[in-house]
């Protein structure tokens, strides 16, 4: 009896659910493989300036195009600039990018997600009809025609409103960069998160467990917390993974065509345009930052599919 | 015996997008503690409505209009929220037609079992898991201890259903109502169910509302039948009556369609003709009245009371809710409709 009470307490621990998908998680080498690899990206976004052995903008014109050595781990770019600080700065400008516009259209989906999935019928009606139209249009040309459209707007209102108000806030024209590669970027990404989540909250919302557990009298707050977030929580938190990844390789898409970051802000994107011109003479200004870009990109597909396995119990072992 | 449920004039609405659905329009009968009554009927004569409404069960777009529900005297359907919920799983439990769905993917089997009862019997977590391996054990699961621990997609769809059928018994309720819950089973897991429903029954002598469309299934395993039919109760007799000698012609016609071994091969099985009713209005009138044979003019005009049948040796049991008597009236074929 007292055994059986013990064991009973010590398999109690491994009731969390959340534990439960870890394990999963660690099981799989490759996204393991993923997993370190974007903890170590965040890690150099965050930390990168501050370690990284010379500034990013720092010209040696005497060292120009050099070959990857001890003193540049990848070499020099046609500046002399350290091809290392700045891929590891392009880094920086990768999650930021990622991060906001992941954030704002996941803010934009959630709202119109679950607005169209709580209410149903013509609102709903509305954002599926808004979803689809903006999935229908080519991202590329929105960014392209939003850049040439609104940039130079934008640019001189700043101007105006520099010359009206004197704060040196409005000079910032990088800020416009950003803002804008945010922005269109969130405008094209949205409506994934937006079905998503109204899919979601669709489904388990009429699901039988639902109303199983309501008829044993489980607390709502329980409910909510243990049936109604795991069960929709996954294919967000896959999602985030995805839309990161995905944000990234957008964003160095946009800088390489000069409708993103630009120079001299370090992108991967500009980089490797830049090293497209020289490439049969210096290769590897242009192997840096492709090779990082590459990487990250499998690092989180790899993670993406191992995050979607180990919360998905069907595909439990 | 003694009287556990006692439901009167319950009327359910939906509200949709230009009025309302009328599921259950007054729906009264009576239930003993230890009894088992088969409510039978086809497909959205508002079987599962009405029972859900006893213990409020319903989405937001529900509303019980009129009605009480005497659950040992106390009214269900004025009682608050919290009080519905120590109701829920405690004293009424509830055993889904669908066992692949029922249970959450994210839990294990012995979570999902106590998550009620450590709730309202504030049990320690180890003491209703002990609670709930016995009742695994008592559905037939063998190595129940084991089974807690396994997430719901480990198990077969008749070890799920049995899952369902301990955790509605786990709170130890009077009142047990299983919808429909053989329906997404084989024909030989639903005589097993059958069986061990039977069984448990004798062993707790629980009450039970058995839900079904399916009459032939109910022979041999309840005490009562009730027939329902546009949302409301037509016929109400004890079993053995129902089958000798059903007194509504919805009845009648129900009965007919049930093959036999009598049944010829190769021949057609007589069916109820005509559409099921137009919920979106109030009825008015008898629900059937648009299919049935025996229909006279006062059919179209008044709803028929649920009264004892009248007659020479009639069961004081057996009620009806129609206004003719189809022991005296010849059935005759009628626009619209035909037996
Ligand atoms: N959530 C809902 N919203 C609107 N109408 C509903 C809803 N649930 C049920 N109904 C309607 O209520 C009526 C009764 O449904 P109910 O589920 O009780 O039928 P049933 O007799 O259980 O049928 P079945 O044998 O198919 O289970 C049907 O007309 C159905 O369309
Ligand atoms: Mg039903």
């Amino acid at each position: 009896m007292t055994d059986n009470t013990l064991e009973l307490q010590q398999e109690e621990k491994q009731f969390s659910l959340a534990k439960d998908a870890f394990d999963r998680l660690i099981a799989n080498k490759l996204a393991v493989i993923g997993m370190l690899l974007v903890v170590f990206l965040f890690f150099i976004a965050i930390f990168g300036p501050y370690i990284t052995p010379y500034d990013f903008l720092s010209q040696d014109l005497q060292a120009r195009n050099q070959a990857p050595s001890w003193a540049h781990w990848f070499g020099t770019d046609d500046l002399g600039r350290d091809i290392m600080s700045r891929v590891i700065y392009g880094a920086r400008t990768a999650v930021i990018v990622a991060f906001s516009t992941t954030f704002l259209s996941l803010i934009i989906g959630i709202f119109m997600g679950s607005l169209g999935g709580y209410f149903g019928g013509k609102v709903d009606a509305f954002i599926v009809w808004l979803i689809d139209i903006t999935m229908s249009v080519p991202s590329l040309l929105l960014v392209i025609v939003i850049n040439v459209s609104m940039k130079p707007r934008l640019v001189n209102w700043m101007d105006e409103q520099f010359l009206l108000t004197g704060n040196s806030f409005y000079r910032n024209t990088i800020l416009v960069d950003f803002v804008l590669v945010f922005g269109s970027l969130a405008l094209i990404k949205w409506p994934k998160a937006a079905r998503i989540i109204r899919g979601q909250i669709m489904s388990v919302r009429n699901k039988n467990y639902v109303l199983a557990a309501e008829a044993i009298g489980v607390p709502t707050p329980k409910i909510v917390w243990k049936y109604v977030i795991p069960n929709s929580i996954g294919p967000i938190i896959v999602y985030i993974s995805a839309a990161l990844g995905e944000a990234m390789v957008f964003e160095s898409s946009f800088s390489f065509l000069g409708v993103g970051v630009r120079p001299p802000i370090p992108s991967w994107g500009n980089m490797i345009s830049d090293g497209l011109r020289v490439w049969q003479l210096y290769p590897h200004i242009l192997a840096a930052p492709a090779a990082v870009l590459a990487l990250v990109t499998i690092a989180f597909s790899f993670l993406g599919d191992g995050l979607n396995d180990a919360l998905n119990p069907r595909q439990w072992k | 015996m003694t009287k556990l449920l006692e439901v009167n004039n319950l009327h359910t609405r939906f509200k949709v997008r230009n009025g309302y659905l009328y599921a259950v329009n007054g729906v009264s009968f009576t239930l003993d503690k230890g009894e088992m009554l088969g409510v039978v009927g086809e497909s959205g004569c508002g079987k599962s409505v009405s029972m859900m409404s006893l213990i409020r069960l319903l989405p937001p777009a529900a509303q019980i209009t009129q009605g009480e529900v005497l659950l040992e005297g106390k009214d269900l359907a004025k009682a608050s929220a919290s009080e519905i919920n120590m109701v829920r799983g405690s004293k009424v439990g509830m055993i889904f037609q669908d066992p692949m769905t029922s249970l959450n993917p994210f839990m294990k089997i012995g979570a999902q079992l106590c998550e009620g009862i450590i709730y309202h019997k504030k049990m320690s977590r180890a003491d209703a898991m002990k609670q709930a391996a016995k009742y695994l054990d008592l559905v037939g699961i063998s190595n129940s201890e084991h089974r807690l621990h396994e997430y719901p997609h480990q198990l077969s769809g008749g070890m799920r259903q049995r899952v369902m059928i301990a955790m509605a018994l786990l709170g130890e309720p009077e009142l047990v109502i299983a919808d429909e819950p053989t329906t997404a089973l084989d024909v030989t897991i639903q005589a097993q169910i059958v069986e061990l429903v039977k069984e448990l029954r004798e062993k707790l002598n629980m009450s039970i509302i058995w839900i079904t469309h399916d009459l032939s299934l109910l022979a041999g395993m309840v005490d009562r039948i009730m027939v329902m039919y546009g949302g409301s109760v037509v016929e109400e007799a004890p079993l053995d009556e129902i089958y000798k000698s059903p007194r509504h012609p919805y009845t009648i016609g129900l009965l007919k369609s049930i093959p036999s071994i009598k049944t010829e091969a190769g021949s057609r099985l007589p069916s109820i003709a005509g559409a099921p009713p137009n919920l979106f209005v109030e009825p008015q009138s008898c629900p059937f009245a648009a299919r049935c044979a025996y229909r006279k003019e006062r059919c179209t005009k008044e709803i028929p009371p649920l009264e004892p049948v009248s007659g020479a040796g009639a069961n004081p049991h057996h009620r009806i809710a129609c206004w003719v008597d189809v022991t005296k009236e010849p059935a005759e074929p009628k626009e619209g409709g035909m037996l």
